[in-house]
Formats: structure tokens, sequence, C-alpha cells
């Protein structure tokens, strides 16, 4: 091979591979990143049963029932309206009635959130970033 | 004489510095040895490299003669690049060194200074604090002496007396969370006694801001069960009831504590100021003028020495809950009992006042402020903006 | 008065970075000998004065002088001593400190070590390191400053967040910042060689031991950290692919691929411009990193500074380095002169694979993690990005690229020949194959994934023994010169085979917890019994525990194994008194490689409690496996080669008494 040819194998090898990840990232960013929600979204642009998306927002005071074993159920509102949640596992430690919630799941064919992951507050001054901002934009949260 | 140990310290650090940038003037010039020179020395290097591995086996006769072969080429080009040596002197780069040198060296202390002239605090001394809990103790703070007792009884719980003498100086202090639980601990340790379970009641009283909570009525009931005659217990069973809204059985009981009591004795005083202003809200609550009576009965109670002492010592606990919000403003609820405090003095100028600093200390737009907010309006507050 | 005295060492050390930056580089330009020599004392005073800095922001911690902000917000006088001293850097003004003090480190090593690079070479390395000094001296004293004072000292302080308050924390920052701020030097190596228009023959031989030593010690902290956020978040998972994760994770695959490229550039000259290149992008991703993680753009678990002066502070510091290295490098970089020639198929082409594939890698996860942020300042609209994608696009990335690395050391340089290779790895790649079939077996062919993981992860530890075997002839010579041989092979070659083997382990950690992996969420009151893999665990009881700044509730279960008891195991939930803030203290129980985890959730109604348990077969291999790369790391860099910065012991040494330094 001539010294051109191989600087164009080297060259056209790193492009494959660019190409391969800039097909791959384009691939794997419409199918696998979930689009963040409050419940009032919902009203305007419904999410399809089955799409994969996070819901955020407070958790209704009154509103979590420990059912069987380790299931869950509460709402998340953005003192508004209210979507019902269901989700099996472990609350994380903060998890608190009037605290904010980030959910994530897809809703089940009878309008329940089904999540399986729920994420809360880290500590006491953390609010999940999405939920903070537009409870504030709305005014029932302040920081 | 602190501050002039530390300037003096700062200074000889400071001169260390100058010295350091200083040190490569000091030294004089050294012979140079050009770049060609490093990298034919790491060639060299490279090419008795290549022997080792030869020995060793590692690469072939016929890889290392073309490895040889190519430093080799790498050593001529350097040779040749050697006619038209760097660096390149600058013309008068001489004097220009030297004044960048003398920039330089000034330009430590002056920075240094300036910059610490602005950002520091040179007169405050550091302040461990083991070294605050052992000094004298005249000269502490009470919250100084507070922490003292607090680490010896962390190293002894079991210490009945020092529960007994921190319990009130935290109910004094508006620590009312503290207090209760110290009062406890004597409970518990000490096995209860009616003065002990009442001064916990109005700790948990305390706790609530002024409201005779479930708690703190328990407590009380307990105090009764173990001396029907205690003051204290009577005195705050009075007051729920009156805060229930049984004003009728609230006077019989102040009365009867009243008339049980010496005169001067600091309960009975109590007593005749809470009927009178008892007396005084039923007055509003009827919009009827107030009776002869009545006028007196609150004359005499606001006349009294002793009522002055009492109203003394709550203004002097407003005070001091009022020090320590200065001190440590994000506390929710000391505001909370602040602006409450000022309503129930009838100083609704300062709980207006204290609104407000309250407000900036929680940040305007937090969430606690705007509970505050709203239990300021709950007290009227904060009406006007 | 310690601590104003440390307040001041900070602010000299300020002025003197300044003029580490600026006197230098001057002498460098005028060709002022004595000008350039102004680097070296400056660096290491510069050090002792940050050093002391540190020392003093240290003491205030452990006497817990509340007259000091920063103390009174993050520590605690009922805290351990322990924790009174990695609180130290367990927060925002802290762990700047570190990181400038291990910057400080990394300058002072280089004025020392460096007597025998060539002079303009090293005064513009000191330069640019005094700049990057001055930098962040100036955002810390300026917005971030960890001496700011108290009037009157409140009696005791906030106490630390409580997950912060762990042996992992204490190791985790420094080690990681050891790496990230270790990448600067060869990131001052790449600007002085774009300045001086020449990379010198010096040059690689200087980066490569330092991107190998910033290398491994961030190999270290990423295992640290991966290992802390395993034990102490509760969660059961050793990667999140959360955005601080690929803060760090990025600079790692570019430092990797920039060891691979020195190499080249050492032996054979070739790849300069390459090389320069990725020493630039390598510390761009450690400041990207540190700006992600500091300025709180991030929605993260590690997230403490929200302060946005601080943002738009290392904001401009990253566009300042980042964009005027690229730009020196765009308008320089074709200055430099190409090097050595090779065949696609030879080492040098096997490393070029390396370094594509690693920073094609890096790029993906550099996209998915600044790709909710662009969207959101686009559209408005918040997305996540999460481990889905990741798998997505950096699995299969990485899979050609770990297939490849046993081929590398095999190859020679120039020409290789790629068949030759493939027979010499015929037995490595045949017992690999083995192992894998066995593992699907063993496991009742659970997962065909895993086996399939599994032949990988045994490849790579096969491969490199195999590159051993091969240098030190043991099959072929007579076992007694074989070992002799062995014994003598340059330590480098050891490194290798270390590191490409601990890569190997890591695989097989990796697969084995993801595939074979099994969990268990259920409500269990006292003296009940599950099983989860071969062991039953029996809950025994609840009971509450009192520690220094903490209470907890214990809950505790005993393991049996085929009936015989083989320990407990304790999960909590803890309460830290001074914040009030829970936490959950997971439940870790070792056999062999492979870990029990319980983690305890809320009480039910009717008393019982809500327990998930994880069987995580080869978990241990993750961090054994890092643990054995960072090994490598080490023993290539006591390879004497490397020790030998530039060979001034055989001539008339300019400098005498340096060598011994």
């Amino acid at each position: 091979m001539t010294r051109k040819q191989k600087r164009l194998t080297i060259i056209g090898t790193g492009m494959g591979f660019l190409a391969l990840a800039a097909a791959l990232t384009f691939y794997a960013l419409g199918q696998r990143t979930s689009y963040f929600y409050m419940p009032a979204d919902l009203l305007s642009q419904p999410a399809q049963a089955g799409e994969r998306i996070r819901l955020g927002g407070l958790v209704e005071a009154g509103s979590v029932v420990r059912g069987d074993g380790t299931r869950v159920r509460f709402a998340v509102t953005d003192s508004e309206n209210t979507v019902e949640v269901v989700y099996d596992g472990i609350l994380p430690d903060l998890f608190r009635e009037g605290q904010g919630v980030v959910t994530e799941g897809a809703f089940g064919p009878d309008g329940v959130f089904v999540a399986d992951t729920v994420l809360a507050k880290h500590d006491e001054t953390y609010m999940p970033r999405e939920v903070a901002d537009r409870l504030m934009e709305e005014g029932v949260w302040q920081e | 004489m602190n501050s002039m140990l530390f300037w003096t310290l700062a200074a000889i650090l400071t001169l260390a510095a100058a010295l350091a940038v200083m040190l490569p003037f000091l030294r004089g010039g050294e012979r140079t040895v050009s770049e060609a020179e490093h990298d034919l020395a790491v060639y060299r290097d490279q090419l008795a490299e290549l022997e080792r591995e030869v020995q060793r086996g590692l690469i072939s006769e016929s890889d290392a003669e073309e490895a040889r072969a190519e430093i080799g080429r790498r050593i001529l080009r350097l040779k040749g690049a050697n006619e038209e040596d760097r660096p390149p002197r600058v013309p008068g780069q001489g004097k220009l060194a030297r004044v960048i040198a003398v920039v330089a060296i000034l330009a430590v202390p002056a920075i240094s200074w300036g910059l610490y002239g602005v950002l520091g605090s040179p007169n405050m001394p550091a302040q461990p604090l083991a070294a605050r809990l052992t000094k004298d103790p005249s000269q502490a703070s009470i919250e100084e002496l507070v922490a003292r007792a607090e680490a010896h009884l962390a190293a002894n719980p079991g210490d009945v007396r020092g529960w007994e003498v921190l319990a009130p100086i935290y109910a004094r202090l508006g620590r009312y969370d503290e207090a209760a639980k110290a009062y406890r601990k004597v409970i518990d340790l000490a096995g209860p006694t009616a003065e002990r379970e009442a001064a916990l009641g109005e700790a948990l009283v305390g706790t609530g801001g002024g409201i005779v909570t479930e708690d703190a009525e328990a407590a009380f009931d307990r105090a009764l069960k173990l001396d029907v005659e205690n003051p204290r217990a009577r005195f705050f069973i009075a007051m729920a009831r009156a805060q229930e809204g049984n004003p009728e059985e609230a006077r019989t009981i102040w009365q009867e504590l009243a008339a049980s009591m010496e005169e001067g004795s600091p309960w009975r005083v109590a007593a005749g100021q809470a009927l009178a202003s008892l007396a005084a809200s039923e007055r509003r609550a009827s919009a009827s003028g107030p009776s002869e009576e009545e006028k007196a009965a609150e004359d005499e109670a606001a006349d009294d020495m002793t009522s002055e002492a009492r109203q003394e010592m709550i203004e002097g606990m407003v005070a001091s809950l009022d020090a320590k919000l200065q001190q440590d403003p994000d506390d929710p609820e000391g505001w909370r009992m602040l602006l409450r405090s000022f309503v129930v003095l009838g100083r609704r100028d300062e709980a207006e006042a204290a609104l407000a600093r309250a407000r900036e200390a929680l940040g305007p737009q937090s969430a606690e402020a705007g509970k505050l907010e709203e239990f300021a309006a709950s007290l009227g507050l904060g009406t006007k903006e | 008065m310690s601590v104003e005295l440390g307040h001041f060492a900070l602010v000299l050390a300020l002025a003197l970075a300044i003029v580490q930056a600026v006197v230098p580089f001057a002498g460098a330009r005028l060709g002022s000998q004595t000008l350039m020599r102004v680097g070296e004392p400056a660096a290491v005073t510069g050090l002792a004065l940050v050093v002391g800095a540190f020392a003093a922001l240290v003491a205030a911690y452990v006497q817990s002088d509340f007259s000091v902000l920063n103390v009174w917000e993050n520590s605690h006088s009922a805290k351990p001593l322990l924790f009174k001293i990695t609180g130290t850097w367990g927060n925002h003004e802290g762990s700047m400190l570190l990181w400038v003090m291990i910057l400080s480190f990394f300058g002072g090593l280089a004025a020392v070590f460096g007597r025998n690079l060539p002079p303009t070479l090293k005064a513009n390395v000191l330069a640019v390191q005094g700049l990057i000094a001055s930098a962040f001296l100036l955002f810390i004293l300026l917005t971030s400053n960890p001496f700011t004072r108290l009037e009157p000292a409140p009696i005791e302080g906030r106490d630390l967040n409580p997950i912060l308050q762990d042996i992992g924390l204490a190791v985790h920052p420094p080690l990681l910042y050891l790496g990230y701020v270790g990448f600067s030097i060869s990131f001052a190596f790449a600007i002085a060689a774009l300045i001086d228009g020449r990379v010198d023959a010096a040059w690689a031989r200087w980066v490569r031991p330092w991107t190998l030593a910033a290398w491994a010690f961030l190999t270290g902290g990423i295992a640290m950290g991966s290992y802390w956020a395993y034990y102490e978040l509760g969660w059961g998972g050793f990667w999140f692919w959360d955005p601080v994760e690929n803060a760090s994770f990025m600079p790692w695959l570019a430092g990797t691929a920039l060891l691979h490229s020195a190499i080249v550039m050492e032996k054979r000259s070739a790849l300069k411009i390459w090389t320069v290149l990725l020493a630039i992008l390598t510390f761009s991703l450690s400041l990207l990193g540190t700006f992600l993680v500091r300025s709180g753009v991030l929605t993260s678990v590690h997230a403490f500074a929200s302060d946005p002066t601080r943002g738009v502070f290392i904001l401009a510091i990253l566009v300042f380095f980042i964009g005027g290295a690229l730009t020196l490098f765009a308008f320089r970089g074709a200055a430099l002169a190409p090097g050595g020639l090779f065949h696609p198929i030879s080492r040098e082409g096997a490393l070029v694979l390396n370094n594509l594939l690693l920073t094609t890698a890096a790029a993906t996860v550099l996209v998915g993690t600044l790709y909710p942020l662009l969207i959101e300042a686009l559209t408005g609209d918040k997305i996540s990005v999460g481990a889905p994608f990741f798998n997505l696009t950096f699995v299969p990335l990485f899979l050609p690229l770990l297939t490849a690395v046993p081929f590398g050391p095999m190859l020679s340089w120039k020409r290789g020949d790629l068949l030759g290779a493939a027979q010499r790895l015929q037995a490595a790649f045949l017992i690999a194959a083995a192992g894998g079939l066995a593992a699907y077996f063993i496991t009742d062919r659970a997962s065909a994934f895993a086996a399939l993981g599994m032949v990988l992860g045994f490849w790579l530890i096969l491969g490199a023994l195999t590159d051993l075997a091969l240098k030190s002839g043991i099959g072929k010579a007579a076992s007694s010169v074989a070992l002799r041989r062995l014994i003598g092979l340059p330590l480098s070659v050891f490194g290798t085979a270390l590191a490409h083997a601990g890569l190997g382990l890591t695989v097989l950690g990796i697969v084995g917890v993801t595939a074979l992996e099994k969990e268990q969420i259920l409500t269990m009151r006292p003296s009940e019994v599950t099983g989860i893999g071969d062991y039953s665990l029996h809950f025994e009881a609840v009971r509450p525990v009192t520690g220094p700044n903490y209470t907890e509730e214990q809950a505790v279960f005993t393991i049996y194994a085929g009936g015989v008891a083989r320990g407990e195991i304790i999960s909590a939930k803890r309460l830290y008194t001074a914040r009030g803030m829970p936490t959950t203290e997971a439940g870790i129980r070792t056999f062999g490689l492979s870990q029990l985890y319980v983690s305890i959730g809320d009480s039910t109604a009717d008393g019982g409690l809500v327990v998930r348990i994880w069987w995580k077969p080869l978990v241990i291999l993750i961090w054994l496996g890092a643990l054995v790369m960072m090994t490598g790391g080490a023993v290539s860099l006591l390879d004497r080669r490397l020790r030998v910065g530039a060979p001034a012991r055989r001539r008339s040494a300019p400098v005498p008494a340096a060598e011994k330094a």
C-alpha cells in the first residue's frame, strides 16, 4: 500500500466509527429518552399508555396507601391536577407527603401510572430540578 | 498582641515568597544546554534501550536494524537543525528582563497584602470549640455554658442534677424542645414529682408556641395527680380551659388559685393578671365598655410590682429569643414564636419589623418564608406590604 | 489566628501563581534563562503555601472552630474525628481547595523532577500550570472562600450531609482529583509544545509517566466512587450513568487513549499532532467535569453547589482554557513535524484503532450527558437520558475494542502479522470459550449473554497472560531460562498485562452482576425466612442503636447456607439528628467474589418491614479489576525507563544536585 492508501485506510476507519457512533447516538436518543411531565401537561398532551415518561410533582398529602406487601399507591399533584401512581418497591428515604418527587414509568390501560423508579429529594434543600422549576413557575412552591 | 504575631508571621511568609522569586536572580547565569543536546541525549538512550531489547530477544535483529536506522535518521536531522539553533535573542532583552524581575518581586507583596486586606479578618482569633468551653466561666456566654453542660451530660447522661439545672435554662433561652427533653430525662432518672411534671408541661406549652397541647395537658394532669395543689399545673390547666373556649371554668380555677396562694406570691400575681386579661378580652368580645369593677381589677394587676417583674421576665425571654434569631436567623420555628410573643405583648410594630427581618433571613422566595407569611396573616400581621 | 494565617497563605499562593504564569513565559519569549528559572521556586513555594492553607482548614475542622463559616456549615462537634477531617473536602469550598492543592502538588513535582528538561519546555510547562492555578485560586478566593469568618461564632455546627459521612468519601475525591488534575501536566506539556512549535524528543517520555500516574489515580477514584454509591445509596447499583459519574468517566476514556498514543509517540515519534490534541481534550474533559459538578447545572446527588456566580466563573475558566488551547492547536498544530510511517496492521495501527474507539465512546458519553442540557436550553423541554441510551451506544463501541485488546501487544511495530497474532492467541481463545461454556452450564443456562460476556472477560485475561508467556518464551525455552526471562522483562510489559487483565476482571464482574443477579422485594416480619440463590435469610429482630451523631433501627438477619448459619447481615434506617435526615444503611456480606446485599424500607401497617435483597454474583470483581488496572499503572511507572525524564545522567549535568531529587 502506498502512503496515501494507508492514510486513507486509517481516516476511512475513523470516519466509519464516527458514522456508526453518530447513527447509534441518534437512534438511541430517539428511542431511549423520556420526557418529563407534570400532571397539568397530561391534560393538553396526554401520554400514550405504555409510553415511557417521567412524571413529577408533589406527593399529595394523605394519598399514600400501602397495599399488600411492597405495593404502594399514592397521588402526584401540582395542586390542581392529580395523577394516581402505583409503585412496587422500596420508597426512597426522603419520600414524604407534600414533598417533591419524580417517578419514572408508563401509564397502564386503566389510566393509573405504573412507576418502576421513584426519586425523592436527596437532602433537605434539594428538590428534583424539573419539579422545582415548574412548581415555581406556577407559584405553588417557593424556594 | 495576637494580631501583632499574625502580622509578623504574615510578613515573614511574604518575605519568603518574594525571596523564592528572587532566588534565580541571586544565583546568576549558568551554562545553558541547547534543545538539540537534550534531544540527542534522548535518542542515544533510545538506542541503548534497543540494544537491551535485542539482548533479551524481545525483537528480531531485522526489526532492530530498521529501528536503528530510523533513530539514526532522526539524529542526522537533528544535526542539520543544530546550525540554526534557538532560542532567538531578543535585542534589549536584558533591560526588559530586569524590569519584569523587579515587577514580579514587587507583585508578590502587593497582590497578597492588597487582596488579603479586602478578604481577610486579621483581627479575628481562631476559636476552637474545646478552648471556648474551658475558658473562665465568668467570661463565657450563656450559649457556651450551655454547650459545656451539654458536653458534660453527653458524657454522663445519668447526672440528674445536671439535667435539672439545664432544663430551666433551656426554657429561659427559648429552646423549649430541649427543655422538654431535659425534663423528661429528669423524670426518667429521678422519678416524677408534681413540680417536674408541671415544668415539663410548661416547656411543652413553649414548644406549642403558647398553646396548651394535649401532651402538655397530660403532663399537668399527672402533676395534679401527684399534688392537687401544684400552682403551676393549676395555672396552665386554667389556660387550657380558656384556650378551649371555656372561660368560665378557667376563671374559676384561676380565682381559686389566686385565693389559695399567699399575698405577693408569683402564681397569685400571674393568676390575677390572667383573670384581668380574660376579662379584658371578654369585654372586647362583647364590645361593651368595661365595668368599673373589672377595670379596677385590671389596674390593680397592672400596678402590682411583681406583675411588672413577671412582665420583665417575659420580655427578657423575648429579648433572648430575638438575640438568638439575630445570631441564627435560619430558624422558622423561632421566628414563629417571636411573632406570636410580640403580638401577645401587644407590640405589633415590633412584630411587623420582626416579620420583615424573618422574610429577609429566610429568603423572600423560600417555602419557609411562605409558611411564615401564612402564619403571620393568621395573627393579622403583614397585611400592609 | 491559624485560620487567618491559612487564608493569608492562600492569597500569597495566588500572588506566586501569577508570577509563575507570567515570568517564565516572558523569559522563554525573551530567551532569558534567569526569568525562565523563576518558575521552579515559585511552584515549590506555592505548593508549600497551599498545603499550609489546607492544613489550617483541616485544623479548623478538627477543632470545631465554628467562627469559620465553612466549618459551621459542614461540621458538628459530635462528628467522629475521621469525618471531621474528611468533611474538610466534603463540601464545595473545601473540595476546590483540595483541587488546587493537588494542582500545586503536580506543579511542584514538575518543578522538582523536571530539572533535566529542556529549559524552554520547562518554563512554558510551569507557566501553563501557574496560569491554571491562578484561575482556580482566584475562583476560590472570590466565589468560594473556605476561610470566610462568622462573628459571633455559633456554638454548634450544622453537620455534614450524612450520605457524605463515610470512609468512601475520605478516599474518593482525593483520588479522583489526583486523576483529573494529573492530566493538567500533560495539558501543560501540550500547550508548551504548541507555543514552541516543536515537540522535543523528551516530550513523550515526560508526558507518558504523568499521564500514567493520573490515569491510575483516576481509575482508582472512579472505582472508589462506584463502590461508595453501591453501598451508601442503598440502591444496589454500581454505575448509574449519572452525569457526575460520566464527568469522571469521559476524562478516563480520553486519558486511556492518550496513554496509548503517547506510547506510539515515544517509541516511534508518530501521531504527534494527535497526541497533543488528546492531551488537550483529556484535561478539557476534566475541566468540564469540574464545571458540571461544581456549577450545579446538573441535578445530581453530588452537586452541592448551586450559586450561579460560581457557575459563570467556572464556565469562564472553562472557555478560556479549552477555547484558548484549541485555538492555539488550530494555528500551531500543523507546524508540528509529522512522524514515522506505519502499516495499518501493526502495533501503531492497533493503538490508533484503540484511540478511535475510545474517543468515539467518550464522544457518545459526552453527547448523552450534555444533550438534555442542550435540549432544555433550546426548546425548554426536559428530558432525561439514562442507562438505556448508554447501553445502546457505548456498549456496541466498547465490545470490538475489548475484543481487539489482546491483539495489540502481539503485533510488531511498523508492520504486523494479524494471522500470526491470531495463531498465537488460539490457545487463549479456546480456553476462554471453554470457560464461557462452563459458566453457561454451571449457571443452569441462565443467560447466553452472560456466557458470551464471560468469554470476553476470560479472553482479555488469558490474552494478557499469553503476551507475558510469549515474551518470556514459556513453552519454547527451558523453564529455568523462561523464568529468568520473565523476571527480566521490563516492568512496563507487566504493567500492560496487568492493566489488560484487570479490564478482563472488571468485565467478568459487570457481566456476572448484570446477567446473573437475583433480586427480591418482600415484606418480612421478625422470625420469617426467605431464600435467595443458595442462601436463606432469617429475619431475627429490629433493635434500636445510638451512634455518635445518629440513632438507628437495625434489622438483623442471619444467613443460612445448607442449614448452617453463615453469619449476620445488618441493614439499618438511620436518622442523623443534627439535620434530622434519614438514610438507609445497606447490609452487605461477601461470600468469595459475590455479595449478599440487603436494604430495608418502611415498616408496613401490620408490623412487617419492606426488605429488598440482592444476590450479586462476582460483583467484587468489578472493583478488584479496577484495582488490578491501577496496580498495572503503578508497576509501569516503576519501570526504570519511565523514571528517567531525559537521560541527563550521561552528560555533564548542567544542574548537578538535581538528580537525587
